[in-house]
């Protein structure tokens, strides 16, 4: 889902090494160089950029970009693996507290400062490996990569990391479990708190001191309100909350790079929120999860899942989508889309929404971070 | 912000001046507090991303071109622009407007910065390109009454969060909590987006994102407070002790508030913005730390903070070489690398006028302390 993307991540910030120990990353350095191997690559880079887009640097580094800024991994085929992060030089004994990479540079300019690397290296010419360059980079960066690497063979590698990204590990299962907690327990905090006088910024301030106080490192929320004319998701604004509002929430933690998200459908009663009433609208969903099968092509599942929505007689909304992978990404692979070509794998984790008209005595949308283990969907963000 | 049609206006007028068939004004969502948000600005709507533009032709066509396709009814109510098309093809949908509105000559980009290489060059093929990041900045750089109200407003603010930091700044409390107290006192007052920096501990190197360290007796507490209203950032630079402040401490800090004030004096419309981190640095050096007075220990001495433009600049230091104009906001912070103490933060936003300066917040600068 897309969310305003707020100036800083201002939430805890640590590398908890029990959770996502050194093991973990050179893991994936060591499966990285076994494919590059195979590919011919001498060299993998690995860029982000800004609050969004930080999945493929920090799969390898666990860095992550803090504020609007660039940063790339270089692998080789052997050696020390480098992290490059734009920002200054006194930043850097804290961005070595939240990455087992040594070899940690700070530039102005990611780009530049890569190629630099590179020529010390002797690796111009080589045969480079690209993550992330050409969709993320800013295109002066990008141009000024290309011009200094033009006697290089390049291969544009990002399947490579979208498809071991899109499979989690133990770990990573546990540490979107994490943030899922906090998902269902801001959600049961509001459902749970009488207010009195709330506006949407208020709930907002609420929400969002729950979450950070839970350990949260970045939070979104979207609000939509079915009574207002052309009603859709948007960011809470400075807007009283009255009661019988029916309020649908969006919420999407962070916590220690990884994501969960959940979305649910209140109505304002007097100073509380009540959640929805269970009805065929809950029905249809839990069906729709169940169909979540291992091995079934998610187009499969997309089209039966449209059928069922409209056998079930109600409208669908569809411009949220259905839902996708999750991880350190809100949006990642795969897409619960008809053209998706991946089939459900254990290891997935996935958000699934279902947004209706008249779901119930109203529009009603749901949403919820799911986990495809071996014995099937589990919902990581109930209670 | 200002007047629409007038900036409407001004835009068209600068887009005939310099020759070109018209204006992208692009975002990507990205919010960065050292950088204008020129989209923000001339739109008035705050976008989501990934892709978002307005595209404005020398006739005075105008079109708001939003990704995703579903916040376009957000964009329709924030905006004054009209014409507002939510797009999952953006730069399909763009190209297709240069051509509709005969943009296909030389168009200037605003914000393209931001861009990604295929969108770039996918501009390119549509229409030469130049770079005309001055066009909105020439209309921001000073502040209009409506934006000085938002300003000002967005100052108390940053007070309602340094007492909520005073007050939550305890032993025992860790870092990213006194954070989130800070951040929920801030939001419950208005504020719209937060940029929160802290550090503490007995002997400070840099601010930094918050982290599980509890807070503890001695701690030399510091905190960059900086809440934004509408895009308009204003920050408090603070330090608060933990426990009964020593000799040593208060003398540094004191240094610090006599760099601050004088440094003040210095700020004048018209006035060279270097004099804030010159007379800063003579001050600080005086006292014996000149080599504490540059990199790597410190870096800039203050910069501006605005929507369309954060005019004198991203970086104040001596080599600064603009003057400061009216209606300027500006951060003046003699944070400064201490060895016997740290790092200590100390700064506040003024507003640039005609005879001087304006202090946008009523809350002393001095060492803090917070005793039991």
């Amino acid at each position: 889902m897309e969310t305003m993307q707020p100036t800083l991540k201002r939430g805890r910030d640590v590398w908890d090494q029990i959770n996502m120990p050194e093991a973990e990353f050179l893991e994936r350095v060591r499966k990285i160089r076994e494919e590059m191997q195979q590919k011919g690559m001498e060299v993998l880079l690995l860029y982000g950029n800004s609050l969004n887009e930080y999945g493929d640097p920090c799969y390898i580094s666990n860095y992550v970009m803090k504020m609007p800024r660039g940063a790339m991994v270089v692998i080789t085929r052997t050696g020390e693996v480098t992290l490059i992060c734009e920002g200054f030089s006194r930043d850097l004994p804290e961005v070595k507290n939240t990455t087992w990479v040594e070899n940690v540079i700070s530039c102005e300019n990611v780009s530049q400062r890569s190629v630099a690397l590179l020529k010390g290296k002797n690796l111009i010419p080589s045969t480079l490996g690209l993550v992330g360059l050409e969709r993320f980079m800013p295109y002066d960066q990008f141009q000024f990569f290309l011009k200094s690497t033009g006697s290089c063979n390049t291969i544009h590698a990002d399947d490579m990391i979208r498809e071991m990204r899109m499979i989690k590990s133990q770990r990573e299962v546990d540490q979107i479990r994490r943030a899922s907690r906090i998902v269902t327990r801001i959600f049961d905090k509001i459902s749970h708190t009488p207010f009195s006088n709330i506006n949407e910024k208020s709930l907002e301030a609420v929400m969002g001191r729950e979450a950070y106080l839970e350990g949260a490192e970045d939070v979104r929320m979207l609000i939509a309100k079915p009574k207002e004319k052309n009603w859709t998701l948007r960011p809470l604004g400075d807007v009283p909350l009255s009661a019988d509002d029916r309020v649908i929430l969006y919420l999407a933690v962070e916590f220690e790079r990884y994501w969960a998200e959940g979305m649910k459908t209140f109505v304002l009663e007097r100073d509380s929120f009540k959640e929805a009433p269970v009805d065929i609208f809950n029905t249809l969903y839990s069906q729709i999860i169940q169909n979540m099968k291992l091995g079934e092509r998610i187009s499969q599942f997309y089209k039966e899942t449209v059928a069922e929505i409209k056998a079930t007689h109600v409208d669908a909304i569809s411009d949220y989508c259905l839902g996708q992978g999750i991880g350190l990404s809100l949006q990642e692979l795969p897409l619960l889309t008809e053209e998706e070509t991946n089939p459900f794998r254990e290891g997935m984790c996935l958000t699934l929404r279902l947004a209706v008209k008249n779901g119930g005595k109203g529009p009603r949308i749901i949403g919820n971070t799911i986990f495809l283990s071996k014995d099937g969907p589990e919902v990581l963000t109930q209670a | 912000m200002s007047d629409p049609n007038m900036k409407l206006q001004k835009v068209v007028g600068l887009i005939n001046q310099k020759g070109l068939d018209g204006l992208i004004i692009y975002s990507r969502g990205n919010c960065f507090v050292l950088k204008p948000f020129y989209f923000y600005y001339f739109t008035e709507f705050r976008p989501m991303g990934p892709n978002s533009a307005v595209i404005i032709s020398k006739s005075g066509d105008l079109l708001l071109l939003v990704e995703p396709p579903w916040d376009c009814i957000r964009a329709s109510q924030k905006s004054w622009i009209r014409d507002v098309r939510g797009t999952s093809h953006f730069l399909k949908d763009l190209r297709e407007t240069l051509g509709k509105f005969n943009m296909t000559g030389t168009v200037g980009i605003a914000g393209a910065g931001e861009m990604t290489y295929a969108l770039y060059e996918g501009i390119r093929q549509e229409a030469a390109v130049e770079l005309v990041d001055e066009i909105i900045e020439e209309i921001a750089k000073e502040k209009t009454e409506k934006e000085l109200d938002v300003i000002r407003k967005t100052a108390r603010i940053a007070e309602i969060g340094f007492k909520a930091f005073l007050k939550y700044a305890r032993i025992g409390i860790r870092e990213y909590e006194l954070l989130a107290e800070t951040e929920f006192a801030m939001r419950s007052a208005g504020a719209d987006d937060i940029f929160n920096l802290m550090g503490s501990g007995s002997h400070n190197y840099a601010m930094h994102a918050p982290t599980d360290r509890r807070l503890a007796p001695g701690d030399v507490v510091i905190g960059e407070i900086t809440p934004a209203c509408e895009g308009q950032f204003i920050q408090l630079c603070r330090t608060v002790f933990l426990g009964k402040p020593g000799p040593v401490l208060k003398e540094k800090y004191s240094i610090l508030v006599r760099a601050l004030g004088e440094s003040l004096k210095q700020v004048k419309s018209g006035n060279p913005a270097a004099l804030i981190s010159k007379t800063m640095n003579k001050i600080i050096s005086e006292s014996g730390y000149a080599k504490y007075c540059y990199p790597p220990y410190m870096r800039a001495r203050g910069h501006g903070f605005g929507v369309g433009s954060i005019a004198p600049g991203a970086v104040i230091d001596d080599d600064t070489k603009v003057c400061l104009g009216r209606h300027q906001v500006v951060i003046v912070h003699p944070n400064q690398y201490f060895p016997e103490t740290g790092y200590l933060a100390c700064g506040e936003t003024i507003l640039v006028t005609d005879t001087g300066m304006e202090r946008l917040s009523d809350t002393e600068t001095r060492l803090y302390f917070n005793e039991g």
